[in-house]
């Protein structure tokens, strides 16, 4: 702070005036400032102005000129009242909510996985838990895949933050992610090949796991433990007593597999004999004459083909099935055809549901015909059921809109407000919207792992949901104005959905406003994304001596 | 310094710390508008403000403990607010708006009181609002802790992280800061005094 001139021919500066007013000046230094003031016309204006500045400020500062935003009246509410009934209500409908999905969604997929000969497992479990790919997966832990859970967590703390206080956040996510690291045991030795066509030849025996890559992998000897295998060929001649589970253009099984067969690829052929069950996805399963599965088949793509032996059932979500062999369980098939030849033979019952009915020679052998189902395609349109569960998805959607609109006030409002900016948001959208999955699929066949692969994918997913509810806020803010109020949102949101519902249901050209809106609100919550995870640039606080500025001290101005 | 109309709730106090919930929502009640006034003068936007009082009172329950009853409840409820929003603007960048380099070594010219005291009589409470939102994270954060909730220059200095020395050029600054703001024009806000 300058100091105060003793010459009354020169002003006081501005600091000097301001710490008076601020009573921040000793009280020698204080008398000498009003002394001057008494005497000078220009410093006491000054002095004056000064103290009304002040006054001004602290008049306008303390004005209310708004009221308690509703969310914190509503927090207020919450703050009122014990807090443990809530918990116990929000955990309550969570379950309930978990156990709706299940019963919805996961068991009747598990009820006919188990008809497929999958017994005793869900599948979620028989994808992720049981087996050889859970052991696959606790033998892939790396470094990578240390580090991309601990960013989850870290995604996790951030997200709970905001909602809870920083020791519980944290609290809850380490827990969570000390449980994953518990519930996978440390990983095992196994062995690793690679190169152009990588082989474990005939008179060698491996004991363990085994991961191979390569243009063509062979497996002609002995290997005591799971083949987890990627190439353009995977050729199985020797014995395998574990599990195969693979990926790449053709799986060729001519030798024996003890396990079962788990992959996704252009072809599987099988000549040889599966002791257990085959699952697939992709184009074709081809079971030749000579090929022998013990268990089920389980086919997601385009055909299947039994000519060979089955000593179980067919699952069938794809085109057309054929078979000429043997199914010594039943078929249940959701596709475009099925034929049963002259040769085959179905032990069990035959479900199908598809275009046309199922062609079946006479001379083949069932143990009852084929139930067969038509697919009846925009037959929903005149069904009045289909208005009736229009009417759910929508309540459902704003339901959803509403928690994740409670749950994330701020996020909500800035994806809603990022909707605005159409080209990038609709850009980002079509590149996030199309690139996740492909992320999420390239995670869970590579050494980043299944758990972030299908956490990718849920979160995909989810955000087509989520996409259409911030679009359709928008849509309601275009109707009925814009609000920063998150209930009134909450109230556009909803008027914006059933708008957009009734445009999806236009037939033919519904899935376009459906899928526009979803990928449009996709490049909107990534917008915001990318904004709350910019870098944030470290403060320049001053921290060097202060020097007084060379103009404010003691100008040579006329009194 | 206090809530308006607020006397010290030592009570309350008393009992919020047992962790009775019925304590915690009359603390709320009485001084969450104040501390929403503090942020929304403090920080960028009204969301930020919204956040940042939830959080005041969330951070409150694990702080509560600290308070010292012998000294003013709603003084140390507006310094633990001031921390708090300034560690907000401090992890965005939004700290740096408007205080680079330049800013901070341009010298400031001696104001013409005459100019000085009828822009000041000239401009409404509203108008002042207005031009607060102008204002560089830290000449705002300054102005609210003095002339919103009268925090000692200590108290300020302890919460932007300056020499108590200090304090005085950064509130000048930002009246002057201010005063450009409200003139909309930075040769008009000086007042030219040469």
């Amino acid at each position: 702070m300058s100091e105060v001139p003793k010459d009354n021919g020169k002003h006081l500066d501005e600091m000097t005036l301001l710490l008076y007013v601020e009573r921040q000046l000793d009280r020698a230094r204080g008398m000498e400032v009003s002394a001057h003031t008494q005497e000078c016309d220009t410093c006491r204006t000054l002095l004056r102005a000064l103290e009304r500045e002040s006054r001004l400020l602290t008049r306008a500062m303390l004005e209310e000129d708004e009221p308690l935003p509703s969310r914190l009246a509503q927090f207020q509410e919450r703050a009122r009242k014990s807090m443990q009934w809530i918990w116990g209500l929000v955990f309550g409908l969570a379950a309930t909510g978990a156990y709706a999905l299940y019963t919805s969604y996961i068991q009747p997929w598990q009820q006919q996985l188990e008809q497929a000969g999958f017994g005793g497992s869900n599948l979620l479990g028989l994808l992720i838990f049981q087996g050889a790919m859970w052991k696959g997966w606790q033998s892939v832990i790396t470094l990578l895949e240390v580090l991309a859970m601990l960013t989850l967590a870290g995604l996790g703390a951030l997200f709970f933050r905001r909602r809870i206080r920083r020791g519980s956040a944290l609290a809850l996510v380490f827990a969570g992610f000390c449980t994953v690291l518990t519930v996978a045991p440390a990983a095992s030795a196994t062995e690793y090949r690679g190169g152009q066509s990588p082989t474990v030849n005939k008179d060698e025996s491996i004991k363990g796991d085994i991961y191979m890559s390569g243009e063509r992998v062979r497996i002609e000897g002995t290997v005591e433990g799971d083949v987890f295998a990627a190439g353009k060929d995977i050729e199985i001649d020797g014995h395998v007593t574990g599990d195969v589970i693979c990926a790449g253009r053709l799986l060729q099984v001519r030798g024996t597999v003890d396990g079962n067969v788990r992959g996704a690829g252009n072809n599987g052929v099988i000549s040889g004999t599966v002791t257990r069950n085959v699952m697939w996805f992709g184009d074709a399963v081809t079971v030749e004459s000579t090929g022998k599965v013990g268990g089920s088949v389980t086919m997601f793509g385009d055909t299947m083909a039994i000519d060979g032996h089955l000593g179980r059932d067919i699952l069938f979500f794809g085109t057309e099935v054929n078979v000429s062999g043997v199914v010594e369980g039943g078929i249940r098939e959701k596709g475009h055809a099925m034929t049963i030849g002259a040769n085959g033979q179905v032990g069990g019952p035959i479900h199908f549901e598809g275009d046309k009915p199922a062609e079946v020679s006479s001379s083949a052998k069932l143990a009852s015909p084929v139930e067969f189902k038509q697919i009846e395609r925009r037959k929903e349109y005149r069904d009045g059921s289909y208005y009736i569960w229009q009417v759910i998805w929508a309540a459902a959607y704003i339901l959803f809109g509403l928690v994740l609109f409670a749950l994330m006030p701020n996020f909500a409002e800035e994806a809603v407000k990022s909707t605005e900016r159409y080209g990038a948001s609709a850009g980002l959208g079509i590149l996030v919207g199309c690139g996740l999955p492909i992320a999420a699929l390239i995670a869970c066949v590579t050494v980043v792992g299944l758990f972030i692969g299908i956490s990718t994918f849920f979160l995909w997913y989810a955000s087509l949901y989520f996409g259409q509810i911030v679009v359709a806020a928008l849509i309601g803010q275009w109707l009925m104005g814009r609000t920063q109020e998150i209930w009134p949102l909450i109230g556009r949101m909803a008027v914006g959905f059933v708008l957009l519902r009734l445009c999806t249901m236009i037939p033919h050209v519904g899935w376009v406003f459906k899928y526009g809106a979803a990928f449009w609100g996709i490049g909107a919550i990534s917008l915001v994304v990318y904004r709350r995870l910019q870098p944030v640039i470290a403060p320049g606080m001053p921290s060097g001596p202060y020097t007084p500025p060379s103009a404010t001290v003691g100008g040579a101005v006329p009194a | 310094m206090s809530a308006p109309g607020i006397t010290e709730p030592t009570e309350v106090i008393t009992r919020a710390r047992a962790g009775d919930a019925e304590a915690w929502g009359q603390l709320y009640h009485d001084y969450a508008p104040a501390i929403f006034r503090f942020c929304r003068r403090a920080l960028p936007t009204r969301e930020d403000a919204e956040d940042a009082t939830m959080e005041v009172f969330m951070k409150l329950k694990g702080k509560l403990n600290q308070y010292d009853s012998t000294r003013s409840f709603s003084a140390w409820l507006y310094k633990v607010a001031a921390n708090h929003c300034w560690d907000m603007l401090r992890r965005r960048k939004i700290r740096q708006d408007k205080e680079t380099g330049d800013l901070e070594n341009l010298p400031l010219e001696h104001p013409d009181p005459s100019q000085l005291e009828k822009l000041i009589e000239e401009r409404s409470s509203e108008e002042v609002r207005r031009a607060l939102d102008k204002l560089g994270a830290r000449a705002r954060m300054a102005l609210v802790m003095r002339y919103y909730s009268d925090m000692s220059y200590d108290e300020i200095a302890d919460a932007l992280g300056v020499r108590r020395a200090f304090v005085g050029v950064v509130l000048l600054r930002a009246r002057h800061e201010l005063r450009q703001a409200l003139e909309g024009n930075a040769a008009l806000a000086a007042g030219g005094a040469s």
